[in-house]
């Protein structure tokens, strides 16, 4: 394909990498429980397309299997646990933000400054290709961070959590065309079983405190 | 260079409990269950034991392909692993039986206690014997997976509380970490251009002194914090008293003793990478100052306790602080002192949960006011608790006593690394010789006030001789005997492992 010069390839790259980053602001503005869920979903998709991007581009054939596997359980699999988990609820909205939104979309914005101000020396060893790649990766892991202290139900800090693990992703993808094939594996294998246990863990706060609020959960104090 | 035995152990090593895990979830009674449980572990410590002389003999043992590194570093770790989790398997027969007598767990579910334990046991070997850091991230991860339900285990709303926090925090650090691993891969993929090996600890120290300084910074800092939550550092030790306090004993005692070791050993595995490429200055004060800062903050925790299973998690949060010191100020004796500090600590702390959970089993409470005069009660336990507690506050003759000397002679002698402290200069000493007096009393006084007094007349008294005071037994007595006589492979073990730490 000679339409796809390497400069193409490169803002296609980006384009991918900043959809993440759109759709993590999206999950930081929303309230409803399910539609974190689908956000989510869609962060997933767009970073396996950009995963097969990589791939494509380079050649890196081990990618592809990544993508394939990010599919089923980030886009598929993790989705559906958390939806069927919700349907147990009886709370589908955050309704008490430790940060409103707006405020916290501001944070969120300082946040993506501050990791391009971080990844700023270390910019210039990367591969043309994916070179802003990398300050993409840190600023999501940082966004994801701050929803986990910023939202109070279990479900939204689980999605916080798997959001910072997309972003990780994205790191090694575009900054290393993806970690040696084992490690992917195993973290993949990682993030679903967290997923599977915070489901688990979703129906049991429901039954003993009556409520996924984690601000609830405060029997244990000093 | 490969022999067959070594082979052998090490896939014995890693098959042990993933095969007694297995058979776990198929058994359904109860003294099978222990049966399996012991005889894993035996398998465990023979391998370990095998192992350790095949390192002490050649240096350094890959396996597999190069998956598996073993060295002197790791095979302290593993002795560590080894010798706690037999005292825990002796403990866990009379602790769970008596937990199903009373109904506090059905029948039914015991066997899947033992499958987390075993899965729990296999990911901190499977964490000590990669030789990639990736997997070893992987496998760390996964103990926090494995371990979450087993703290939650009595399903009461606190232990949910305390699972939920556990999972949450410790999830969120260890991603910390692992984008600390991308980054060092990052850095070596410029020098190796190998994909598959350019995370493996036999190459990276090959080329370490090649890499770049800034990335390795960047990278240290964040696997620091993301292992430092494992570890239980302050500030972001807030899940460990939770999680130690709700945690089954047997649990909370692998808990403190082993699994906060491992996650200082993945600390310690990535610092000896980047020390070569980086000052040992940076990383040195790191350690050294979130050391001293997770010291003070736990002393003065301590003063404020009334719980006495919390009173112990402070004091582990103590203790790592200081073995981070160790490792901080570095030269011989301070990674010496730091070494042998994981290891003493790992036996006095398992023995005090013990002790602790016999007299939760007795008195029903976690309140310190509410026990009293255990030396009439628990006679065994009691006199457990006070060795354990002495042990802790670093008395004679106790290893401790030896280990904290040697941590407190290399601080005294080096002082902090880097502009923070030049030799002679006294503050750090003196903050941590006050923060050690706080904690001493305030430790002393918590132990002694449940040991002595009058005992209430609600509990009954006596104790009967079981499987589980063998552990107690055994544990106490290598307490005592460490701080006289160090047997010479584990000493040979400590010399080397230090070696290839030290830096300054």
């Amino acid at each position: 394909m000679s339409w796809l010069t390497p400069h193409i390839g490169s803002q296609l790259v980006d384009l991918g990498s900043a959809m993440l980053l759109l759709t993590c602001f999206a999950i930081v503005a929303q309230r409803r429980l399910s539609a974190c869920v689908d956000l989510f979903a869609w962060q997933s998709l767009f970073l396996a397309m950009t995963a097969g991007l990589v791939a494509f581009l380079t050649g890196t054939r081990h990618i592809y299997l990544a993508a394939v596997l990010t599919v089923v359980v980030k886009v598929v699999v993790i989705p559906h646990v958390l939806r069927r988990a919700i349907e147990r609820l009886n709370v589908t909205r955050e309704l008490v933000m430790n940060i409103n939104v707006p405020a916290s979309l501001l944070i969120c914005g300082a946040l993506v400054m501050i990791a391009f101000f971080i990844t700023q020396p270390i910019m210039s060893f990367g591969h043309l290709l994916t070179r802003d790649s990398l300050a993409i990766a840190l600023a999501i892991v940082l966004i994801g961070f701050f929803t986990m202290i910023a939202r109070q139900k279990a479900v939204t800090q689980m999605i916080a959590f798997l959001v910072m693990e997309n972003g990780l992703f994205l790191g090694a993808t575009s900054a290393t065309y993806g970690m040696p094939l084992i490690v992917e594996l195993g973290v993949l294998f990682d993030v679903l079983v967290a997923a599977l246990i915070a489901g688990i863990y979703t129906n049991r706060l429901q039954d003993a405190f009556d409520s996924v609020d984690t601000s609830r959960l405060s029997e244990l104090k000093e | 260079m490969m022999q067959e035995p070594t082979t052998v152990a090490v896939s014995l090593l890693l098959l042990a409990p993933l095969m007694a895990g297995g058979l776990s979830l198929l058994i359904h009674t109860s003294s099978w269950l222990h049966l399996v449980n012991l005889a894993s572990m035996g398998l465990l410590v023979m391998a370990d034991v095998q192992i350790a002389r095949t390192v002490l003999a050649h240096g350094s043992v890959t396996a597999f392909g190069e998956m598996i590194y073993v060295d002197a570093l790791s095979s302290v770790i593993l002795f560590i692993i080894a010798t706690v989790g037999l005292a825990c398997s002796l403990y866990m027969r009379s602790y769970m039986d008596e937990q199903v007598a009373r109904g506090v767990i059905a029948p039914t579910r015991l066997n899947l206690f033992f499958f987390l334990f075993h899965m729990f046991l296999l990911a901190m070997v499977a964490a000590t014997v990669a030789n990639s850091l990736g997997v070893q991230w992987v496998a760390i991860e996964a103990t926090t997976l494995a371990t979450t339900f087993l703290i939650a285990f009595w399903r009461r709303r606190e232990s949910l509380e305390a699972g939920w926090k556990y999972l949450i925090l410790c999830s969120v650090g260890i991603s910390l970490a692992l984008f600390g691993v991308v980054l060092m891969y990052y850095s070596s993929l410029h020098i190796l251009g190998d994909v598959s090996s350019a995370l493996n600890i036999t190459h990276l120290q090959q080329i370490a002194a090649q890499l770049d300084p800034h990335i390795l910074k960047l990278a240290f800092v964040f696997i620091f914090v993301g292992y430092g939550t494992k570890v239980g550092l302050a500030p972001m030790h807030s899940w460990l008293p939770d999680a130690y306090t709700e945690a089954p004993a047997p649990v909370a005692a692998m808990l403190a003793g082993v699994l906060e070791t491992v996650a200082v050993y993945a600390i310690l595995r990535s610092r000896s990478i980047v020390d070569q490429a980086v000052s040992p200055e940076f990383s040195g004060n790191l350690l050294a100052l979130f050391g001293l800062g997770s010291f003070a903050i736990a002393a003065l925790f301590m003063l404020l306790q009334h719980n006495y299973k919390r009173l112990l998690a402070y004091s582990s949060i103590e203790h790592m602080g200081l073995a981070m010191v160790g490792f901080g100020v570095g030269g011989a004796i301070g990674v010496f002192g730091g070494l042998f500090h994981l290891v003493n600590h790992a036996f006095a702390k398992s023995l005090a949960f013990f002790a602790a959970g016999n007299i939760h089993r007795r008195y029903n409470t976690v309140e310190i006011d509410q026990v009293r005069g255990l030396a009439t009660v628990l006679p065994g336990s009691a006199l457990a608790l006070m060795v354990a507690g002495l042990a802790l506050a670093a008395l004679p003759p106790f290893a401790l006593f030896a280990s904290e000397i040697q941590i407190m002679t290399a601080l005294g002698t080096s002082g902090l690394p880097g502009a923070w402290g030049h030799p002679g200069v006294g503050g750090p000493i003196v903050l941590m010789l006050l923060c050690n007096l706080i904690a001493f009393a305030g430790f002393l006084s918590r132990i002694t006030g449940m040991v002595w007094g009058s005992a209430p007349h609600t509990v009954s008294h006596g104790e009967t001789w079981s499987g589980g005071h063998l552990s107690l037994l055994f544990l106490g007595l290598l307490l005592a005997g460490l701080c006289w006589v160090l047997p010479m492979p584990l000493r040979q073990l400590l010399e080397t492992a230090a070696t290839l730490l030290a830096n300054r």
